[in-house]
């Protein structure tokens, strides 16, 4: 029975596991712990917030879709306007604030390698995280909309596609392609648990709320 | 006053150990100054100066309160700033684009970024 086991295990590791051991090498090599936490739990403190040099990847195996690390981690792009800790980075113009200078991903992988390591950081799982939580279904647009931009206001915060936004946090273009809805409505019904000195305010949705607003942000590809 | 002995020390001790390593492991962060609070959570609205102009602040519909206007503070009270902190401007009949932060900060930090708001406007708050 052992043996079985043994092989089995052996099997199932040369199937999948092998890329993601690759990857785990793959982000030894490339050194992206410089910059992103591989490992949790995440920072308590302003403090310590304001070293941050990177979106923390701990938990990326929740928080992203597949296809789109793999696209990502080979040709980057800007997601956070005003930077990923939007602090660092304000330049003042006379009294208004403005964004200054902010850094892009130095990621540049092969398509070979960035396979291999988006199967890594798709291992990154944070096991409290409930799954299956979020119900595909038809977009209301105009409602969704109606919810954050005249009530409660995300794009004083956030980029909408077309409408424009905010700049002290990521944009919401092409957020659906991006990440994983289950992710995005444990996020967005308490922000702290992933990030516990995040500057998002919490709300009190119900989940009618919060199933309107991910199913939104997931058509916005 | 009942001595402790230094088993009940060392007893106290594990048992205390166990919800310290629990609290240590929950997402409930530590206080933090009013200075630090403000920097981090209402600079990108009201802006490193307090005058409202954060990078935010040119799309915002509604502009973010100057705190250093000892004019627009002083017509608020202290009740009605903690309440529009604590649960957002729709509470006391502002725009939804100044977030509620009770769920992000505690009564205590919201009083102490009360008497923060009123050293940079060095105003007292209407009575
Ligand atoms: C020099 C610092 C640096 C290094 C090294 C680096 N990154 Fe990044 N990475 C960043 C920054 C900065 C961002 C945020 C970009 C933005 O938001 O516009 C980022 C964003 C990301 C994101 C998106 C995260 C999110 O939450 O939006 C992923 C995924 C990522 N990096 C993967 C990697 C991988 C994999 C490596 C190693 C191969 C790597 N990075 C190396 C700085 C770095
Ligand atoms: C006061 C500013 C602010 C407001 C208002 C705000 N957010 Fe956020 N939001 C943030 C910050 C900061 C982050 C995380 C930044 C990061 O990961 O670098 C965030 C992250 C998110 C994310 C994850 C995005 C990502 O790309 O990683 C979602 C989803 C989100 N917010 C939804 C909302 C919704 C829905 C609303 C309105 C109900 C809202 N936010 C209002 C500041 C804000
Ligand atoms: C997303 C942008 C945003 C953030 C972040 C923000 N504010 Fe505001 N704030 C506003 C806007 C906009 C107004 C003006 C509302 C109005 O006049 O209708 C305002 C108004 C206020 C007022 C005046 C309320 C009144 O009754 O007139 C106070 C006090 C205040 N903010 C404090 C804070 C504090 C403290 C923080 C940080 C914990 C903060 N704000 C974060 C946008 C923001």
């Amino acid at each position: 029975m052992k043996r079985l086991l043994a092989i089995s295990g052996l099997l199932v590791f040369f199937a999948g596991g092998a890329l993601a051991a690759d990857g785990k090498a793959l982000v030894g090599k490339f050194k992206c712990a410089d910059c992103h936490k591989m490992q949790g739990p995440a920072v308590k403190t302003i403090a310590d917030v304001m070293k941050r040099k990177a979106p923390d990847l701990f938990y990326a195996g929740s928080k992203f879709n597949r296809d789109w690390l793999v696209k990502y981690i080979q040709n980057p792009t800007k997601l956070r306007p005003g930077g990923v800790v939007y602090l660092n980075h304000i330049k003042l113009d006379g009294d208004q604030d403005t964004v200054g200078k902010v850094l892009k991903c130095a990621s540049k992988l092969s398509a070979g390698d960035a396979e291999a390591v988006a199967d890594y950081l798709m291992t990154l799982k944070d096991p409290d995280m409930k799954t299956g939580v979020f119900k595909p279904g038809k977009v209301k647009k105009a409602r969704a909309k109606m919810v954050m931009l005249k009530k409660e206001a995300c794009n004083a915060c956030h980029m909408f596609p077309k409408k424009g936004g905010g700049v002290s946090c990521p944009t919401f273009e092409g957020i659906g392609s991006r990440l994983n809805p289950d992710w995005m409505y444990s996020f967005i019904k308490n922000p702290r648990k992933w990030d516990p000195k995040i500057w998002m305010a919490v709300r009190d949705f119900d989940d009618a709320t919060l199933q309107l607003m991910v199913n939104y942000l997931s058509s916005l590809k | 006053m009942r001595k402790i002995g230094f088993f009940n020390l060392m007893m106290g001790a594990v048992f205390m150990a166990v919800p310290l390593v629990a609290l240590l492991g929950s997402s409930d962060a530590a206080a933090e100054s009013a200075a630090d609070n403000y920097k981090l959570y209402c600079v990108q609205c009201h802006g490193t100066k307090g005058v409202g102009k954060g990078i935010n602040a040119p799309v915002l519909a509604v502009a973010p309160r100057n705190h250093t206007s000892a004019k627009d503070m002083g017509e608020l009270t202290d009740s009605g700033v903690f309440k529009a902190i604590k649960e957002g401007g729709v509470a006391v009949g502002k725009s939804t684009q100044m977030p509620p932060w009770g769920g992000v900060l505690t009564d205590d930090e919201i009083n102490d970024l009360v008497k923060h708001l009123r050293g940079m406007c060095k105003c007292e708050g209407k009575k």
